[in-house]
């Protein structure tokens, strides 16, 4: 399985203490060079620094033709004020994550919102962290026996990164841990 | 073209997020912090947007993300 991971997903997931687990989830995650440039903070950098080392994270390679394709998604969407303020780089892990058919890992609402609704984006998969835990779930990397247990995993990511999620995706993330159990 | 509904549900979806972080915030805190940051945490409740919000107290994403975890504001996703 491939990744893309954005700024802001990175910074929250290097604070959680089984932060480990995305190596095991994941072949490979890349980075555009312009997410990596956004990150300063010593921890956040040890972190990524680390994944590449361990050739778990890659810089992406751009490319002139993704970069039309940027100016394309731009001029789509930065006039309409209902969708969240979007940054050069989130616009950029979109890009990719659609080119490499891979995952987008980003807590970016605005992401989040424009594979809602624009028909050239919308079969990209964005993963936050809670479909992040519920896949190293039934990869069988964290051991679940109950919807509890899979909750109190997601109490821990919270706690560590200072998230909450949603009641209704919690409900429904859970749902689907209970489903998965019974099968 | 955006759909009525999603339009809606999108406004729901951030007036519950919005409820949550103004309820979590340490408004003590945010109110001692210097001009710039003391906005853009304000901005962070009201808006959620990590980006912009780094941006108003310029300062680096992540540095922002030190001073919200502090200002106990949280990401709702």
């Amino acid at each position: 399985m491939i990744g893309v991971v954005d700024a802001c997903f990175i910074i929250d997931w290097c604070r959680y203490r089984r932060r480990e687990l995305l190596e095991r989830l994941f072949s490979v995650l890349f980075i555009h060079e312009e997410t990596l440039g956004q990150l300063r903070s010593e921890k956040t950098i040890t972190y990524v620094s680390d994944l590449l080392a361990k050739g778990k994270l890659r810089l992406y390679p751009w490319s002139h033709s993704e970069e039309d394709e940027y100016l394309r998604l731009r001029s789509e969407i930065v006039v309409d004020p209902r969708i969240p303020s979007l940054e050069r780089p989130d616009m950029l892990c979109l890009i990719m994550a659609k080119r490499l058919n891979a995952i987008l890992l980003s807590e970016n609402i605005g992401i989040h919102r424009v594979i809602e609704f624009h028909s050239k984006y919308s079969n990209v998969v964005v993963w936050t962290a809670l479909e992040t835990l519920e896949n190293i779930v039934y990869k069988g990397f964290l051991n679940v026996h109950s919807a509890e247990d899979f909750l109190r995993y997601v109490r821990e990511y919270e706690h560590d990164t200072s998230h909450i999620f949603k009641s209704n995706r919690l409900k429904q993330s859970l749902r689907r841990i209970g489903l998965w159990l019974r099968r | 073209m955006l759909a009525d509904d999603v339009v809606k549900k999108w406004v729901r979806e951030d007036e519950e997020a919005r409820r949550i972080r103004r309820e979590k915030a340490n408004w003590e805190f945010i109110e001692k912090q210097p001009p710039r940051i003391r906005a853009a945490l304000k901005y962070f409740i009201e808006k959620g947007d990590r980006y912009v919000a780094a941006k108003i107290a310029g300062l680096p994403l992540d540095e922002f993300d030190e001073i919200r975890r502090k200002a106990n504001i949280p990401v709702v996703v």
